[in-house]
């Protein structure tokens, strides 16, 4: 008992049981507060977006469509991580890109979402964004859940999933959007793989293709 | 007698195709289309039907019917396929949603389904025999493109001509008629609340390969349970992580 008295008290073993306890709870605290914080940062974002969105709908009611394109082109730039996308589109043919090539491809990405974007965003400014929930998934990846619905009831609600991650500057941006379970990048990907694959992977092929639509 | 044995001999090759077709629900997520250049070229049919033929009637459809008529017309023909519902909802034993889907049949029949007495609040899951076909772990099979019908997996296919035969062996002669006249009205409503989507998918680079995602995308979704979704999510998760590295 003495002996173990003075062991007690000669390694100062009460503080390290202190620090064997305390530290592991601290942790978990913090980063379950950053697990939160990182969460709710998210579902902030995407509410900004579809914000923003609906009042550059207003906004360029009786401006003309390039300037239309522009702010909707600017918000796109802001919020999705057009890089990602353009790598998770075209797979390991993207390596063998020139930087030209891959300019070009997320140019025509980003024209694509434009429009996209323009062709609905007077029915957007009717409808009303709720978000559900979201989910941190792995160590960089972030699911928002929400919903699309229609105040007047003459639509059906539609579910929409984001994925978030941070880019590298640090700033939370989406790279994906899964609506009624459909991903825009697994669809895109499927489309531009099957052209690359065909034209044994010639970018210059591709960017024609999306040239020709214009 | 003759037709029925027809309509099994169908749905026992189409389900042999599938069997023989993707290794099962373990590859799920993964697609399979060996028949791709047949389906183009029936995809390339049905584009010019669909553009000539289904697309100005869809127009004049929107044109001249009014919104609230539409409206009846779509709510009459989601009622009709109920029974398909109930049927496979039971065959399923999800037994809330058998409940639920027979007391909307029972309930909006007071007008023939031509208005929704619940509003829509009611969330009926539809569910068919391919739907039927697929908790029973038969693999979806290839892709394919049904002249005038579109995509469908062979799976899916299959359990089309069984719900078509429960359908006319349930209801009356004059019943059956109607659902004749009723399928290119179908047609068109659906095509008129899917107009500028279908028009951006022939936009596209690729519109087959495009169709094709979003359809097998959709179906899955409707179609398997929480553990598809899980893998399916996972799957995309690892992906995306590898990208981001």
């Amino acid at each position: 008992m003495k002996n173990l008295r003075s062991f007690y008290n000669k390694f100062k073993i009460k503080d390290l049981l202190y620090f064997v306890l305390i530290l592991p709870i601290s942790i978990t605290l913090i980063s379950n507060g950053a697990c939160a914080d990182k969460l709710e940062k998210s579902n902030t974002i995407i509410q900004e977006m579809i914000s923003k969105a609906k009042v550059n709908a207003i906004e360029t009611l009786k401006s003309d469509q390039n300037e239309k394109s522009l702010r909707i082109s600017l918000l796109i730039k802001e919020y999705i991580n057009l890089n990602f996308m353009a790598k998770a589109t075209t797979g390991s043919f993207w390596k063998k890109a020139t930087f030209l090539q891959r300019q070009r491809y997320k140019n025509a990405l980003l024209q694509e979402i434009v429009k996209t974007v323009e062709d609905h965003l007077n029915t957007l400014s009717t409808l009303n964004y709720i978000s559900t929930d979201s989910e941190l998934r792995g160590k960089k990846l972030i699911y928002v859940r929400g919903r699309i619905e229609d105040p007047n009831n003459n639509k059906p609600p539609v579910n929409l999933l984001w994925k978030l991650a941070s880019n590298n500057e640090g700033n939370l941006q989406i790279l994906d959007l899964e609506i009624e379970g459909i991903s825009l990048v697994s669809s895109h990907k499927a489309e531009t793989m099957t052209i690359l694959r065909k034209n044994k992977g010639d970018f210059e092929v591709l960017l024609d293709k999306y040239n020709k639509k214009k | 007698m003759m037709k029925n044995f027809k309509y099994i001999l169908i749905t026992l090759f189409l389900v042999s195709l599938s069997l023989g077709g993707c290794s099962g629900s373990k590859n799920v997520t993964k697609e399979s289309d060996p028949f791709e250049n047949l389906n183009r070229h029936v995809f390339g049919f049905n584009k010019y039907v669909d553009q000539k033929l289904v697309n100005p009637l869809s127009k004049a459809y929107v044109r001249n019917i009014p919104n609230g008529a539409r409206k009846s017309i779509s709510n009459h023909l989601d009622w009709m396929e109920l029974p398909v519902t109930i049927a496979n909802s039971t065959f399923q034993f999800d037994l809330e949603n058998t409940i639920l889907a027979s007391a909307k049949f029972m309930l909006n029949g007071l007008t023939l389904g031509f208005y929704d007495l619940d509003n829509g609040e009611t969330e009926i899951l539809k569910k068919d025999f391919g739907s039927t076909l697929a908790k029973l772990n038969v693999p979806e099979g290839p892709f394919l493109v049904v002249p005038f019908l579109g995509p469908k997996m062979t799976r899916d296919f299959s359990g089309y001509f069984v719900d078509r035969q429960n359908m006319t062996n349930v209801s009356s002669t004059t019943v059956n008629d109607i659902n004749l006249f009723e399928i290119p009205i179908n047609v068109i409503d659906t095509r008129s609340k899917l107009s500028n989507a279908i028009d951006k998918l022939y936009n596209s680079p690729d519109p087959y390969t495009k169709m094709k995602s979003y359809y097998i995308q959709n179906r899955r979704k409707n179609v398997y349970n929480e553990k598809y979704h899980n893998i399916k999510n996972k799957n995309k998760d690892e992906e995306f992580e590898k990208l981001l590295q």
